[in-house]
């Protein structure tokens, strides 16, 4: 233990020495470059431990730092534009740090001057198509300084890395244990804390810390006639605490690890003994779990109100949203939804989507999208915020300090609605309830999706009865919405660990949420 | 970027620094330094914008060690990798981080050794195999790639005569929602890598540029693609944003499609889209361990069309995702993984090689007794690779494809396989091409996004709206339903994925398409 601390002299109190640097830097930088209009800068320091293990075998563990940052500039003289600059660093690098931040604002400055002539040039060369392109303007926000401590029960750095590998082997025996039919089973756990500065020319000095802990268990089952192959998450902004003992929050519950992760072998064992779902050609009725509809409110309602998505800016990457065409023509203001679906967008709510400020010190609020089925409003950055007039709601985020934020989800759920969930399924002749989400497969401006489903129980007679495999379900996604019938009272939070976006590739960690939901959907099958 | 020359002092120090240690019995180091430039592109005519709209880059070197160490209970394999700093400092850091992390893998057998039988291919051919204009790009040149893509498509769309008689006059060309977005990525890569068992440093150094452009007449719901990669810069003209625009000027009038079963043509980008995200992750040595394989316990037997061939092939001269060596330090190459149908062999890294030849359910698994047919498990795929940038000295090495092509028996033009087809739909643009039951179920859904358009007497007839279908299916019977694959492929490197792809298109018979979000039509 002595000898590793020696090798990780980093830890995220050295954000101390880097948060004084960066103050003094960036009054400096501002001042001294020509038409630069505004800079900001992030630095992140993150000490996280993990491991691995596959059929009750160690695989691999790690215990490390992660030390990087990132710089925006604007400037230009007529059309200001975007430059931006990012690495990681080494321990050996914070004596330096002063050196190496100018050598990075040079860079992000040199990019905003070339690109702030590229688009004079280009404006000129095309006259009328040139016409929209503008000088970058932030919307205004209330400039913070702030400090936001992370909060958990057993501080991450605190568990030995022996422990975190030697829980992640017990889970993985505990899983191969149940049976000869569990062919594979692969469990990693991390946890880990995070701490993040921020500021800007504008005078932001905003310092946050976040503790997460996730585990994951990936279970393949067979016999002799099916196979089954199952993931799932548990999550948290806490400590290892997430892993031992579960989430017990009125809005997130999920077990301990090794129940878990035994639970979803079962879950393996039992479907391989359930029939496949037949596809259906005609809508049917379809009750969506908690878990499944986490999946479906990032999908449907997430993605499609992130405004950089919006306004065109991932026309080749993760698509654009159906419901804006242009300023002019868009579903602001108009039905898209049954009047029982309200939904919204919260990072004051508790999870992996958790925090208070975005990443360029935006105070985060929630952002309704839907408002008893009329469609209300985006999530948004200073930048896009400026472009439609709105308020900037503080949902502009990196996975790492290094990279280019993007409009994220923080907590993007579908709100609780009136109905008991049980008296949800009692009410329905013959449908179909679809518990745990699985694999999406979504239409480019969202219009469409099909999400497949750990388990699809039949329903007759207001009762739950035969059990499916392979099953999902697939609709229009207006369609889908206006048919809501049932929203239930259960409201859950899910972790959701890998969402892509932007390039190259972020993967980001966030919430999503629902009650139980009832519409109709055709099913899809084998 | 740091020197070739530094990343070798540095790997040659650190193996030195770990023979010494006693408790090192066996040590490899990877030392490199990687770059990602990078412009992002944003066009809108109806919506203020910023044309290149980031143009940023994400920088990395620094050491990788990994060791098994010898103990009391018995050898732990353990990495450690220290960012931004090669000094003998930083190598002990990276030493003692591997210490620290090591576990006993029952199931690990030892670093890759030198292969038994030497290539006669010499790496050092592809050494130098990089463009020097990318490897001392200036952030000014960065920029100004972003704008050539973004002025070549411009430039399109304000040369068509019929566009703005389309729009009334030039003038109104905006009013049509002129849309460009994409990137230019241009990828610099060093590598330097060492051994107990290939204690003589090798090293590799590679560049290539890539540009995925979509453009997009908004308002007439017409969306076109233009692709690029390319190994040396000076053959970067934008044409990326040229090719995009006039796919976008040709899907002007698109059309909706019945839901039913077709004959289709898939394009160069769906055939690109079922290998990234259905066929090479079953075809790798991983997926077989872990019984995960669409192609579970079939090596040896028929798996497709005899009409298909694939192969990975990462020495390849001139090809974008060539490598001289591994991030193992072994020779790349030729890889058969299905040969006229029949799986013939997997991606693999030198873990997974051994871990399935002692594998006591091996047999079960590949379907031929592994120890036999060794040659179908060559560890030629194992690649430290990050969406940072490719190539990184802080990650274990996995497996990836490099330059995969897919080739037919006969030798089909795209005109030819028109004529097979006769009537049908060719399918230019999918998304989101997920296994919505698995990967080993083979089940998979998709929809139609652009590119794409109706066949009727051998001949393209009219474009097809995007965003209204949805291909489902299965990758079997797809890959068993296939009439024709033409002879001309194209490189494409997928949105967050590393693989080049040398896709040509593919005509496969009974592929099911579903008509959806008619409501859009009202909207």
């Amino acid at each position: 233990m002595t000898r590793l601390r020696a090798a990780k002299s980093l830890t995220v109190e050295s954000l101390d020495k880097a948060k004084r640097v960066a103050v003094d830097l960036l009054r400096e930088t501002r001042r001294r470059q020509k038409d630069c209009r505004y800079v900001d800068l992030r630095i992140e320091i993150a000490e996280s431990k993990s491991a691995c293990a596959e059929n009750g075998v160690e695989k691999a563990a790690q215990e490390d730092y992660l030390f990087s940052f990132g710089i925006r500039v604007l400037a230009g003289d007529r059309l200001p534009s975007p430059g931006y600059y990012g690495r990681r660093l080494s321990s050996a690098d914070l004596p330096h740090l002063t050196t190496i931040l100018r050598d990075g604002f040079k860079h992000a400055y040199d990019r905003a001057i070339a690109n702030a002539r590229g688009k004079e040039h280009t404006k000129k060369q095309f006259k009328i198509l040139g016409e929209s392109l503008t000088g970058l303007t932030l919307a205004p926000i209330e400039v913070r300084q702030d400090t936001i401590k992370a909060e958990c029960s057993v501080d991450p750095r605190s568990v030995p890395l022996s422990e975190v590998s030697r829980q992640t082997v017990d889970v993985s025996r505990a899983v191969k244990s149940l049976g000869a039919r569990i062919k594979f089973n692969a469990i990693s756990t991390s946890t880990g804390l995070s701490r993040e500065l921020f500021t800007s020319s504008e005078g932001a000095l905003i310092d946050q810390s976040f503790a997460t802990t996730l585990g994951f268990c990936w279970v393949v089952a067979e016999n002799d006639t099916a196979e089954q192959a199952l993931y799932d998450y548990i999550g948290h902004q806490r400590g290892w605490e997430v892993i031992t003992e579960g989430t017990r929050n009125p809005l997130i519950r999920h077990l301990d690890l090794l129940t878990f992760a035994t639970s979803l072998g079962r879950d393996c064992l039992r479907l391989l003994d359930a029939p496949p779902l037949r596809a259906t050609d005609k809508e049917v009725v379809v009750i969506t779990d908690p878990h499944y509809n986490a999946l479906l409110a990032h999908e449907i309602i997430g993605h499609p109100t992130e405004l950089d998505r919006v306004l065109k800016m991932e026309t080749a990457y993760a698509g654009r949203s159906w419901l804006f065409q242009d300023l002019n023509r868009n579903q602001i203001g108009r039905q898209i939804a049954s009047p029982l679906v309200t939904a919204y967008s919260d990072p004051g709510l508790p999870g992996l989507g958790h925090y208070i400020y975005d990443h360029e010190g935006t105070p985060a609020r929630k952002v309704i999208h839907i408002d008893k089925g009329i469609f209300t409003g985006f999530m948004n950055s200073r930048q896009t915020a400026a472009i439609l007039g709105a308020e900037p709601n503080g949902s502009y985020k990196a996975t790492e300090a290094s990279m280019v934020p993007l409009i994220r989800m923080s907590n993007t759920v579908f709100a609780a609605g009136p109905h008991n969930p049980e008296r949800i399924i009692a009410d329905v002749d013959h449908g179909y309830y679809l518990v745990g989400h699985r694999i999406p497969s979504i239409a480019e401006s969202r219009e469409n999706f099909s999400i497949s489903a750990q388990k699809v129980y039949e329903i007759r007679n207001g009762q739950v009865g035969q059990l499916y495999r392979d099953g999902g379900m697939t609709a229009d996604t207006k369609d889908y919405l206006m048919n809501v019938d049932a929203m239930g009272t259960d409201f859950r939070l899910t972790p959701i660990p890998n969402c892509g976006k932007g390039q190259p590739l972020q993967t980001k960690r966030l919430g999503n949420g629902g009650p139980t939901i009832r519409s109709r959907a055709r099913l899809i099958g084998r | 970027m740091t020197s070739l020359a530094t990343l070798k002092t540095a790997v040659k120090r650190a193996l030195r620094q770990a023979s010494r240690a006693t408790d090192v019995r066996e040590a490899e180091v990877i030392a490199s330094s990687t770059d990602h430039l990078l412009c992002r592109l944003n066009y809108t005519s109806g919506i203020p914008c910023h044309g290149v709209e980031e143009p940023k880059s994400s920088e990395s070197f620094g050491i990788g060690i990994r060791a098994i160490f010898t103990g009391s209970d018995g050898p732990r394999l353990g990495f450690g990798s220290e960012t931004g700093d090669l000094s003998p400092a930083a190598i002990r850091r990276a030493l003692e981080k591997a210490r620290h992390n090591a576990t006993a893998d029952s199931e690990f057998v030892s670093l890759p050794t030198p292969p038994a039988v030497k290539s006669s291919r010499k790496p050092a051919q592809l050494i130098r195999c990089y463009d020097p204009a990318i490897m001392n790009l200036t952030d000014k040149a960065l920029v100004e790639t972003g704008w050539r893509v973004i002025q070549e498509a411009l430039k399109t769309f304000t040369a068509s005569e019929s566009l703005a008689e389309l729009a009334g006059s030039r003038d109104r060309v905006p009013s049509l929602g002129v849309t460009v977005g994409g990137d230019v990525s241009l990828y610099r890569q060093r590598i330097a890598i060492a051994s107990t068992h290939m204690p003589k440093v090798q090293t590799d150094e590679s560049t290539y540029l890539t540009s995925s452009v979509t453009a997009m007449l908004e308002n007439q719901h017409a969306k076109g693609s233009g692709y690029t990669a390319v190994p040396h810069l000076s053959k970067f003209k934008g044409e990326s944003g040229s090719e995009a625009a006039r796919n976008a000027m040709r899907a002007i009038g698109g059309h909706r499609v019945a839901s039913g079963t077709y004959t289709v043509i898939l394009g160069p980008q769906p055939v690109s889209d079922l290998m990234v995200n259905l066929i090479l992750p079953s075809l790798s040595a991983e997926a077989f361990y872990s019984c995960r394989s669409a192609f579970l316990g079939e090596l040896q037997h028929p798996v497709a069309s005899p009409r298909l061939t694939i192969y990975d092939q990462g020495a390849g001269r001139g090809l974008v995702g060539s490598k001289g060596i591994t991030c193992e330090g072994l020779p790349t190459g030729r890889t058969s993984l299905i040969t006229n149908g029949v799986l013939e062999g997997l991606l693999s890294n030198y873990y997974e090689t051994q871990r399935l030849l002692h594998d006591p359910h091996g047999r079960d698994k590949l379907g031929i007794n592994p120890q036999e047919h060794a040659d179908a498990l060559v560890p030629r795929n194992g690649f430290r690779l990050s969406s940072r940038g490719r190539r990184q000295f802080d990650v274990p090495p996995t497996i990836a494809a490099t330059n995969v092509f897919i080739e037919g028996t006969e030798p089909h033009t795209p005109d030819s396989l028109l004529r097979i087809v006769e009537n049908g739909i060719y399918i230019g643009r999918v998304w989101y091409t997920y296994p919505l039951n698995g990967l080993r179920a083979g089940d998979f859904t998709c929809t139609v996004v652009g590119d794409s358009y109706l066949i009727r007497g051998g001949r393209i007839i009219a474009p097809i709206q995007g965003n209204t279908v949805r291909m489902t299916g299965n990758i079997r019977h797809l890959l068993n339903n296939i009439l024709g694959i033409t002879n001309q492929a194209r490189p494409i490197v997928e949105w967050g994925t590393d693989e080049v792809i040398y896709a040509p298109e593919i005509a496969v018979k009974d592929v099911r398409l579903s008509e959806i979000a008619q409501f859009m039509e009202s909207v």
